[in-house]
C-alpha cells in the first residue's frame, strides 16, 4: 500500500531516493497514466488508449505496457527496452498532491509527496534529497521541476478527457489479438478516438480543440495504435523465451 | 373543421400528465421544422393550480431507464433532482407466517432460464438457499445494500438491473421543466369548469377558469381519482375489484434517517400486517413509509398504530411518535373502457390498486407510449386504436390483479380474518384458480406466458410461488435428458454462486454511488 507524505525537510532530512528501472521496485505494471503534452514520445514505443477511473468514471490516457495484468513487455532482464520512458513510471515515487483544505471553499497548493513505503525510499541507497544544511540537492530540485511539468500535464490531460467526452469522440474499443501460438487475447474497458466523429468535425470544432493544444495529442493518440504490433511482438517472443528456457 | 389529429389536449399535472406529455412531446415535433409540409402536433397541459396530486408513488420498473432516455433526460439530472435512489426489486416478509425470514422478487430472471427451469432442481435440494438467492445475484446484493451498479458504468446501464425509488413531487417538476423549456409543451394553469361537445359526442373543447377555452383533437385524462372527464363527463362505470384485492385505503409518512450516512435499501421493502402491509421506500434523503390496509378489517386508528409501530422499531421510537401522517382513500379497481371517443384516461383516472408491485408508473409508461406509437392520423382512425387499446388494458389490469392476488392466496396466517378471507375461493380469480391447480403439477416457465408484452413475467411467478413456499409435485414419470439436465442445473448454480461472489465485491454501497453521481456524474459512454 502506498504511504504517500508531503516532503518536509525536517521530516525526511536522511532519505535516498533510488530511482533505477527495475521490477522489485515496482516497475512491473501492465498500463501507466500519461498525459497529452507527452503523447508525441510516447506513441513512438507504446499504444494510448483511454480508460476510466474507477473512483470518479471520468476518462484518462494511459500507455499500455503489457497484455496482462502486472505484465510489463518493456522491463527486460531489469533494464528498460524502449528509447522513451513515460514520465508517470520515472517519477516514482514522487507524486503531486493537494492536501485537505480546512477551508472547503480554497483549493490548496499543489505540494511533491513521496510514497514512504516504496522500497525506492531508503536512507542510504540512491539520491539524497537535502544536503546537511537541510537544503534540497540538485537531484530534488530536478525532481520539483519534472513533477511541476507532469502536474501541469495531467491538468491538461483532464480538460482533453473532457473535450473528448464534449464532442463524442472518445467510442468503446474491444481489441483482439491473436497471439504467435493462438492464444487469442481480449482487451476490454479501453476507450478510443471515434475516427469517423474526428472527420465530421466541423471547422469551428477542430479550431477550438487545436487552440486549446488538444488536436495534436488526438492524432498522436491515432498513431499509436500501430504499436499494437510491437507489443504483440514482444509478447510472442517473451512466450518464445520462457517455453525455451523450460 | 379537420378531420386530422393535430392538437393533444391533457388534462392533469402530476407524473402520469407530464410522463404522458413528454414521451408525446418527444416522438412528435411540436414545433415547425424546416419541412414546408410538416405539421407539428401541439401538446397543452392543463393543471389545477388547487388541486394537489397524490403525493407518492415512489417505485418505478426498470422500463423507466427507457423512458427518460427517450425522453431526453440525462441519468444524473434525474438522480440528482429527483432524490432517486436505485430499485433491484420488493422485499416481501410476513406474508407467508406472521413472522417469517421473507423473500424477494428481483428484476432479473433466474440463472439460464432461456434453456433450463431452474426451480424443479432447486426444489430437490433439501438444504437449499432461498430461490432467488440460488438462482440469481440480485437477492444477495440487495441485502448488502449494494448498487446495482458502478461510477464508471455508462448511465442507464447496468451490471444488474434496476428501476428507481424517487420523489415524486420532484419528479413531476422536473418533468415539466423539461416539457416546458425542451419540448415545446403548451402549460396552462388553470380549473376545467366545462366541457363543450361536438353533435356526435366528441369532446370539442374544455372551458376554463382563468384561460381561454381550448380547443382538441385527442383528449387525454390524467386527473387522477376524480376522472374529469372519463368518469364525470362520460360516465364511464368503474370497476371495482375489492372482493379480490381487499386494501382500500393507506397513510403515508416521510420520516429521515438517523444518521445522514444510514444505509439506502436496494429494494421497496413490503412487510405484512394483521390486515394489509408497510410499504418502505428508501430515498437517499429520506425513508417514505406507508400502511396499507383494508377498512373493512382494520380502523385508521389501528393503521396508524401500526404504522408508529414500524417506524419505531425500524428507525427510532421518536420518529414514529412525531410523524406526520398523510391519508389515502382509494376504491381498488379499473374503468370498464379507458378509451371512449377522443378521450383516453392514463394513470388514476383509468384506474388504482394497492401499489404492491409498483405497477402505477409502468402502466402510465405504456398507455403514453401506445398513444405516441399508434397516433391515429385521423378520427376516423381513432375508433379501431380505441378498440386496441381497451382490449389491452383491460388484460393488463386483469393480469396485474391476478398476479398481486397471488402473493396473498399462499398465506398460512391464522392471526386474523383477513388473511383467511384471501384464502377464500370466492375471493380468487378463475384464471389464478385454474393456474394454481395446474402448477401443482407443473410450475410456471415460459409457457405461461400469453402475450410477448405480458407485464409480468413467467419469472416473476416463480420468484412470488417459490417465496411463498409452494412447492409443485414432482413429475413421476422418468425423462430421457434427467441426468444432464442436473448436471448442467449444478453448473448453473455454481456460475451463480461465482457472479455472485464478484459481485459483492465490485459493487459500491448505494449511498456512495449516490455521492459520487453527485460529484462526478455518471459517464454517458
Amino acid at each position: 500500500m502506498s504511504n504517500y507524505t508531503i516532503l518536509r525537510p525536517d521530516h525526511h532530512q536522511n532519505l535516498c531516493v533510488d530511482m533505477s528501472r527495475s521490477a522489485a521496485l515496482g516497475d512491473e505494471v501492465s498500463q501507466v497514466l500519461t498525459y497529452p503534452l507527452e503523447f508525441r514520445d510516447i506513441q513512438s514505443c507504446y499504444p494510448i488508449f483511454f480508460t476510466k477511473d474507477s473512483e470518479t468514471g471520468a476518462f484518462m490516457p494511459v500507455a499500455l505496457l503489457g497484455l496482462n495484468t502486472g505484465q510489463n513487455l518493456f522491463m527486460i532482464n531489469d533494464a528498460w527496452d524502449a528509447h522513451y520512458i513515460p514520465k508517470l513510471i520515472e517519477r516514482n515515487p514522487f507524486l503531486i498532491a493537494r492536501p485537505a483544505n480546512a477551508n472547503p471553499n480554497q483549493t490548496s497548493q499543489p505540494k511533491l509527496s513521496i510514497d514512504l513505503d516504496s522500497p525506492r525510499v531508503t536512507e542510504d541507497r540512491g539520491e539524497a534529497l537535502f544536503d546537511s544544511a537541510g537544503a534540497p540537492t540538485d537531484f530534488l530540485e530536478n525532481i520539483i521541476a519534472m513533477m511541476q511539468r507532469i502536474h501541469q500535464g495531467l491538468e491538461h490531460g483532464a480538460q482533453l478527457s473532457q473535450a473528448l467526452v464534449a464532442h463524442e469522440l472518445l467510442e468503446p474499443m474491444t481489441v483482439n489479438l491473436t497471439l504467435a501460438d493462438g492464444e487469442s487475447k481480449v482487451l476490454e474497458g479501453f476507450y478510443a478516438i471515434a475516427e469517423e466523429t474526428l472527420f465530421n468535425l466541423s471547422g469551428e470544432a477542430l479550431q477550438t480543440l487545436n487552440q486549446a493544444g488538444f488536436l495534436q495529442p488526438i492524432y498522436m493518440a491515432i498513431a499509436s495504435f500501430s504499436r499494437l504490433n510491437d507489443l504483440m511482438a514482444r509478447s510472442n517472443s517473451a512466450k518464445q523465451q520462457r517455453a525455451e528456457s523450460l | 373543421m379537420t378531420d386530422s389529429i393535430n392538437q393533444i389536449v391533457i388534462v392533469g399535472g402530476g407524473s402520469a400528465g407530464w410522463l404522458t406529455a413528454a414521451i408525446i412531446a418527444a416522438e412528435y415535433e411540436t414545433q415547425p421544422t424546416a419541412d414546408p409540409a410538416g405539421i407539428p402536433l401541439t401538446i397543452t397541459l392543463i393543471e389545477s393550480p388547487s388541486i394537489s396530486t397524490i403525493g407518492v408513488g415512489e417505485g418505478t420498473w426498470p422500463s423507466m431507464r427507457t423512458t427518460l432516455q427517450k425522453i431526453g433526460i440525462t441519468e444524473t439530472e434525474f438522480i440528482s433532482r429527483c432524490d432517486a435512489s436505485f430499485k433491484q426489486g420488493t422485499a416481501f416478509r410476513n406474508w407467508h407466517h406472521s413472522d417469517d425470514s421473507g423473500y424477494v422478487h428481483p428484476f432479473t430472471p433466474p440463472l439460464g432460464y432461456e434453456e433450463l427451469d431452474l426451480a424443479g432442481h432447486w426444489l430437490s435440494h433439501p438444504h437449499r438457499p432461498p430461490f432467488a438467492e440460488a438462482v440469481g445475484t440480485q437477492a444477495a446484493v440487495s441485502k448488502s445494500h449494494l448498487a446495482p451498479k458502478q461510477i464508471t458504468t455508462p448511465e442507464y446501464a447496468f451490471n444488474v438491473n434496476y428501476g428507481y425509488h424517487l420523489n415524486a413531487g420532484k419528479f413531476a417538476q422536473l418533468l415539466q421543466e423539461h416539457c416546458v423549456q425542451r419540448l415545446g409543451v403548451h402549460h396552462v394553469r388553470a380549473n376545467v369548469i366545462g366541457i363543450t361537445s361536438h353533435e356526435n359526442g366528441d369532446i370539442k373543447a374544455l372551458q376554463t377558469d382563468t384561460a381561454n377555452s381550448i380547443p382538441g383533437d385527442l383528449f387525454i385524462d390524467c386527473s387522477g381519482m376524480n376522472s374529469l372527464l372519463l368518469g364525470t363527463h362520460y360516465n364511464i362505470p368503474f370497476h371495482n375489484v375489492d372482493h379480490i384485492l381487499f386494501n382500500n385505503s393507506a397513510i403515508a409518512a416521510q420520516i429521515d434517517y438517523q444518521n445522514p450516512t444510514d444505509p439506502i435499501e436496494s429494494c421497496t421493502l413490503s412487510t405484512a400486517h394483521s390486515a394489509g402491509w408497510i410499504w418502505d421506500i428508501g430515498l437517499p434523503t429520506r425513508r417514505g413509509i406507508g400502511c396499507v390496509y383494508s377498512d373493512q378489517f382494520m380502523n385508521r386508528d389501528q393503521a396508524a398504530a401500526k404504522l408508529k409501530s414500524y417506524i419505531a422499531s425500524t428507525v427510532s421510537p421518536d420518529a414514529g411518535n412525531s410523524a406526520a401522517l398523510r391519508e389515502i382513500r382509494f376504491n381498488p379497481g379499473y374503468r370498464q373502457k379507458f378509451w371512449h371517443r377522443n378521450c383516453v384516461a392514463v394513470g388514476m383516472a383509468a384506474g388504482f390498486i394497492e401499489p404492491l408491485e409498483a405497477s402505477a408508473l409502468v402502466m402510465v409508461e405504456l398507455s403514453a407510449n401506445m398513444i405516441a406509437t399508434q397516433l391515429p392520423a385521423d378520427r376516423s382512425a381513432m375508433q379501431r386504436l380505441e378498440q386496441q387499446f381497451n382490449a389491452k388494458f383491460e388484460y393488463r389490469w386483469h393480469h396485474i390483479i391476478e398476479f398481486l392476488k397471488l402473493h396473498y392466496v399462499l398465506n398460512e396466517r391464522s392471526d386474523s380474518d383477513y388473511w383467511v378471507q384471501n384464502r377464500a375461493a370466492s375471493s380468487i380469480p378463475d384464471g389464478l384458480q385454474t393456474a394454481l391447480k395446474n402448477w401443482q403439477h407443473r410450475g410456471p416457465w415460459h409457457h405461461e406466458t400469453q402475450h410477448a408484452d405480458d407485464l409480468f413475467p413467467s419469472a416473476s411467478y416463480q420468484y412470488v410461488l417459490y417465496g411463498m413456499g409452494f412447492a409443485p409435485q414432482p413429475d413421476p414419470r422418468l425423462k430421457r435428458r434427467a441426468k444432464d439436465q442436473a448436471h448442467r442445473a449444478m453448473a448453473l448454480f455454481k456460475e451463480n454462486e461465482e457472479m455472485t461472489r464478484q459481485l459483492l465485491a465490485a459493487l459500491p454501497d448505494n449511498r456512495s454511488l449516490i455521492d459520487k453521481v453527485g460529484l462526478h456524474g455518471f459517464p454517458k459512454i
